[in-house]
């Protein structure tokens, strides 16, 4: 039975095509435009290859990746997206928030290794009977070229391709007594911001019970503020439990690190959190090292507090933060890593991402560590419909992988917490980074700024839409 | 489970010449929870449907799939049939097996395999359909027609006189709009004032007709049927009804101010009445331009400095006291009749304007022609008011020109520059006029005559050409243009030139935002369909009529002014109206209120609502869909991370069982 889980057949031998085999293709096309062009085809008596088979929605807008997804899983050779021309949509914008979305999960799509030859997006209007059907030709050709859709190899193992080493300089070295000043100074600061009352509770790090290990603490007495600590320990997004502590105080102090304090944009713009429920206090940070070496997101990092910080400390003192300025920018480690990745063919692409998705125990650890993932239940654990399977296979991993990515485009800031937690070390922050730069590419939006609309729900009538047919 | 019944057709030969029609029948006798499985000749005739109807009946059929044609086609009427039986029309489902399958694949192998695959996948999705019912939402009998030009005045009209009150918005002192600057209008050379007048009385006499001048509209909520609406009534300081228009306030007023009503080419006073035929007959004060603006004493109290017009008005009409009020009306239907100004562009500052005082556009030459206007109808230049011999026009300055105006043609331009040549040259018998133009654009009834007439009665000179280069030499406007049907260069020594700038939507479309409509990137509000819904904008409810959707002249206005006052008025003649149920639903209880639902909406259709416990605590907010807003397009559903939204009709269950059923046939086919 086909699956969604393809594999390096085609460098492997493809499997044999049988006799008089043609394409199998859903197409998921609106009924103002698409629909009526197909109709309008028939009218005029074209013909096409009988390929294609038709699924009806009333707009571009309502056509999730997921329902893409299903059709693959359902064992489609390829899948047709289609609808109506930017500026023509029924309901004003349907298609053009749409354009967005299909753009960055065919990048994702494409990333992963998967043949593009299967998935095709075009704008055929009510009048475009002879594109239709052109269309049509074109797609099924491409499809037939790609073969039918292959069967699941075994991917056990490690083995396939082997990306760069992530490289960089890491923040500078934290002098021992500097690092004991700033330690002293937030012990400090935090005892005084409780017992002022400008808190209910301050959320940092202490002492954990393996050696340089820190956990986080949720501090709401002066005993346990003097207990703070600081360092290349302090792993965790206390940007996680923000929400959680603002359920029992008007108001919380935060010791965050400038890779955390962008999952806090998203929380604001969101309507999770009120930036002025927060106190944010910043301080240099030596990187982390959650397993002895300094994390790839540190590597290209300097370290230096986030200027909008509220309070910021220095081995000398505390000061004044809530700078509008940017922080600085910084270069991305694991950029080279992509870049090699995206400069392999796509079955070795293929061959490394299913050998990470298939050591995936749906743990769900990924999803739990997730600042931006605050939904009261996920849609994959939602029943009526089951969009994403349970079974721990390649196909049920292909696709909660692929949804928590989309998920998390124009929103996942790279604190990489999710790539720390995973006990099968997938390498979930070159996914999650992906997108970051090709959202930031595609449509210029950098989702810095909580005012700003995030990128997958905006749009603009001149964004890039070279693929579509 | 369901008991569905399969109604394949074979429309003739359409369908049955191409797909095995037994064939599908018998395939989809297979799927579970198929009851019936028929077939017939022609589906959609009379004893085609009653076959669907006693079928339901007999058979306890609680969901129909008719394998026919394109549901665009035929969808309602399968409907009806199903409703006729007693079940719900939304519990019928089409699978179009003729457009999509018969009449493009000729291999009768592929195409009944294709629509065995259709029909199965209709059963599917049918069996996860829910009765829907229409949503019912009740109308407010009332209309708002937002300006009070001759689009708004024609619609206003209209629908008073249907019988439906309706409030008639206008932000100047005076209805009228632009039609009331212009002397004569094409191609009857009717006075302008003379035929506007009248209706502009009837409406402030009518009994259904709130008329409120000087107001703007300053936001608009709710819905269909259910519009809030507020509109700031500003501050006249005069009583109208007490304002008897006398003038003697304007006599001693000491505060002289640009006349916008002539276009900046006179004055008028502080205090100051539009134009005499002004309607409400009411003198206004700018209270901006009033010698008391902005005067305080040093404890904060406003200050009078002067009072002359006070102590001149008999009736004692003027109250400097008076403030702007905010008030709020219901209304079922908005028709926006906002209008046009010409625009002064890039070109137009190239020709002159704004440089050359005799350098002028169209509305300012027009109310130099007019009998009320700066001149009293004597043409004269400017500068230094002689009578000009040499009058050059010249047409498309901005229009028609992408680069350094707007794209679009004008639409009036042709007809109104004849207008002007002609009646030049009437006033002045010993002048000359010279037009420059790319083409004459004269189709309306009697346009092209008209345009010979200027031609060949008045002799004015058309020159088919562009101008270059207007400037000043020796106390006369220099115009350099090219002949293009002779070749030759043009110098034309002018003692006047009028340009016929771009039209222009009123404030560039602003009304858009407050209304929550389209409009395109120069301002014209956006119809629904530009052939056929020319009158309808995308949201329901809201109608456009005039300049403001599209350049265009008087009889299309006023036309497009009673179309959509017939709009208006279906609307407001229903008691309740019924809205598709294919509207999104929010599961609020598992909603995290991050409202992107809200962002992707095209008609703010999504509102944040308060979920609070027993004891009236607030916990959080979540979002809820106004199915009477909700046009089902699904983009909240599929933003929603969480699944939390879902579309009526079009629901993720339908979708996920009929992507379902798409994927194993081939195996169970055999094939």
């Amino acid at each position: 039975m086909s699956d969604l889980a393809t594999s390096a057949v085609r460098h492997a031998g493809a499997a044999a095509v049988p006799d008089g085999w043609q394409p199998q293709i859903v197409a998921l096309v609106c009924n103002w435009c698409t629909y009526a062009g197909a109709d309008m085809a028939g009218t005029t008596r074209l013909e096409y290859p009988a390929t294609v088979r038709m699924v009806r929605f009333p707009c571009t807008g309502r056509m999730s990746p997921l329902m893409i997804l299903r059709a693959f899983e359902q064992g489609a050779d390829g899948v047709l997206v289609s609808g109506c021309h930017p500026g023509d949509c029924h309901y004003v914008q349907g298609n053009l928030v749409a354009r967005r979305r299909f753009t960055i999960f065919r990048s994702l799509m494409d990333f992963l290794g998967i043949d593009l030859r299967r998935l095709h997006f075009a704008w055929v209007s009510a009048a475009e009977g002879h594109k239709w059907a052109r269309v049509v030709k074109d797609v099924s050709a491409a499809v037939s070229a790609a073969g039918p859709l292959p069967r699941p190899l075994a991917t056990d193992g490690w083995e396939g391709p082997v990306l760069p080493a992530a490289e960089g300089e890491g923040p500078r070295e934290i002098p021992a007594a500097d690092s004991v000043a700033l330690r002293d100074h937030l012990r400090r600061t935090a005892v005084e911001l409780l017992e002022s009352g400008r808190v209910g509770v301050v959320i940092g790090h202490r002492r954990g019970s393996l050696p340089g290990r820190l956990v986080p603490v949720m501090a709401a007495t002066a005993a346990e503020c003097r207990e703070l600590e600081w360092g290349e320990g302090a792993v965790n997004n206390l940007v996680t439990y923000a929400a959680t502590a603002l359920k029992g105080a008007e108001k919380a102090a935060l010791v965050v690190k400038a890779c955390e304090l962008h999952a806090l944009t998203g929380l604001i713009r969101e309507g999770q959190i009120a930036r002025e429920r927060l106190l944010l206090v910043g301080l240099q940070c030596p990187g982390v090292r959650p397993e002895g070496g300094l994390a790839a997101k540190c590597l290209g990092c300097s370290g230096a507090p986030h200027p909008a910080c509220d309070l910021l400390l220095t081995p000398e003192g505390v000061r004044e933060g809530g700078s509008e300025a940017p922080a600085a920018a910084n270069d991305d480690a694991r950029d080279r890593q992509i870049a090699h990745l995206e400069s392999l063919p796509a079955d070795e692409r293929w061959l490394y991402w299913q050998r990470q998705f298939a050591r995936c125990l749906r743990c769900y650890a990924c999803r739990a560590v997730c600042p931006l993932c605050y939904c009261s239940t996920c849609v994959a654990d939602k029943h009526r419909p089951q969009w994403v399977p349970t079974t721990i296979d390649a196909r049920g991993n292909g696709i909660w992988n692929v949804i928590r990515a989309m998920h998390l485009a124009g929103r996942c800031t790279g604190c990489d917490e999710c790539a720390r937690v995973c006990p099968a070390d997938i390498r979930l922050d070159l996914i999650n980074r992906k997108l970051a730069l090709e959202v930031e590419r595609q449509f210029g939006a950098a989702g810095l700024d909580p005012g700003e609309k995030a990128a997958l729900v905006d749009f603009r009538m001149e964004d890039p839409e070279e693929f579509i047919l | 489970m369901s008991r569905v019944g399969v109604f394949v057709c074979h429309c003739g030969e359409n369908i049955a010449r191409n797909v095995k029609v037994q064939e599908v029948v018998d395939f989809a006798h297979q799927v579970p929870g198929a009851a019936v499985t028929e077939h017939y000749p022609y589906m959609c005739s009379a004893p085609g449907q009653q076959m669907v109807i006693d079928a339901i009946r007999e058979h306890g059929l609680d969901r129909v799939v008719i394998a026919a044609c394109s549901p665009q086609l035929h969808e309602p009427t399968f409907r009806a049939a199903a409703a006729q039986a007693g079940l719900n029309p939304h519990l019928v489902e089409m699978a179009n097996i003729r457009e999509h399958c018969s009449w493009v694949h000729h291999d009768p192998i592929a195409a009944s395999a294709k629509a065995c695959q259709t029909v199965v996948a209709a059963v599917e999705r049918v069996k996860r359909a829910k009765p829907l019912d229409p949503i019912e939402v009740p109308v407010t009998k009332r209309a708002l027609v937002i300006g009070g030009g001759v689009a708004g005045i024609r619609t206003a009209l209209d629908i008073a006189n249907s019988g439906q009150p309706v409030v008639l918005v206008e932000r100047q002192p005076s209805l009228g709009g632009n039609m009331s600057r212009l002397s004569e209008t094409f191609p009857t050379l009717d006075c302008s004032q003379c035929i506007l007048t009248p209706l502009m009385v009837q409406v402030s006499r009518h009994p259904l007709i709130e008329l409120m001048t000087y107001s703007e509209v300053t936001e608009v909520s709710g819905y269909v049927g259910n519009f809030t609406v507020r509109i700031k009534k500003k501050a006249r300081h005069v009583r109208v009804e007490d304002c008897t228009a006398c003038g003697d306030c304007a006599v001693v007023c000491p505060s002289p101010v640009s006349n916008e009503f002539d276009m900046g080419l006179s004055t008028r006073k502080a205090i100051y009445i539009p134009f005499p035929q002004a309607v409400p007959s009411s003198y206004t004060l700018d209270a901006d331009r009033c010698l008391n603006a902005n005067l305080q004493s040093p404890t904060g109290f406003r200050v009078l400095a002067c009072v002359k017009c006070d102590e001149a008005c008999k009736p004692k009409a003027i109250d400097f006291d008076m403030q702007p009020e905010i008030v709020e009306r219901q209304v079922g239907a908005i028709i926006v009749a906002t209008g046009f100004d010409l625009q002064i562009g890039q070109q137009a500052k190239e020709c002159g304007y704004g440089v050359y005082p005799d350098v002028m556009d169209g509305l300012e030459f027009e109310r130099m022609l007019s009998a009320s206007g700066p001149t009293e109808g004597e043409v004269r230049r400017p500068s230094d008011g002689a009578t000009p011999k040499d009058v050059v026009f010249i047409q498309c300055v901005g229009s028609r020109n992408p680069k350094h105006g707007v794209p679009y043609c004008s639409r009036i331009c042709c007809m109104y520059t004849a207008k002007h040549a002609l009646l030049l040259r009437h006033k002045v018998p010993e002048s000359r006029a010279f037009v420059f133009y790319m083409d004459i654009r004269a189709g309306g009834k009697g346009y092209e005559e008209f345009v010979h007439r200027a031609m060949e009665e008045e002799r004015v000179m058309y020159i088919r050409g562009r101008v270059s280069q207007v400037y000043e030499e020796d106390g006369k406007l220099k115009v350099l243009g090219v002949d293009t049907l002779s070749g030759k260069q043009v110098e034309i020594n002018a003692d006047m030139v009028v340009l016929a700038s771009a039209m222009e939507p009123t404030d560039h479309g602003k009304i858009a935002g407050t209304l929550r409509i389209a409009a395109d990137e120069h301002g014209f509000l956006k119809e629904a369909h530009p052939k056929l819904r020319p009158v309808e904008t995308l949201t329901a409810g809201i109608y456009l009529a005039g300049a403001a959707q599209a350049p265009k002249d008087i009889p299309d206005t006023v036309a497009q002014a009673s179309a959509a006052a017939a709009k208006g008025m279906e609307l407001l003649s229903h008691d309740a109206l019924e809205r598709d149920p294919t509207t999104a639903h929010v599961n609020q209880a598992a909603c995290a209120g991050c409202f992107e639902c809200l962002q992707v909406c095209p008609y703010g259709a999504i509102e944040r609502q308060e979920v609070r416990d027993r004891q009236g605590n607030l916990l959080r907010m979540v979002a809820w869909s106004n199915p009477a807003m909700c046009e089902g397009c699904g983009l909240c559903a599929v933003t929603c991370r969480g699944g939390f939204i879902d579309i009526a009709g079009y629901s993720d269950d339908q979708v996920f069982a009929q992507l379902g059923a798409l994927g194993p046939l081939p195996e169970v086919l055999g094939r």
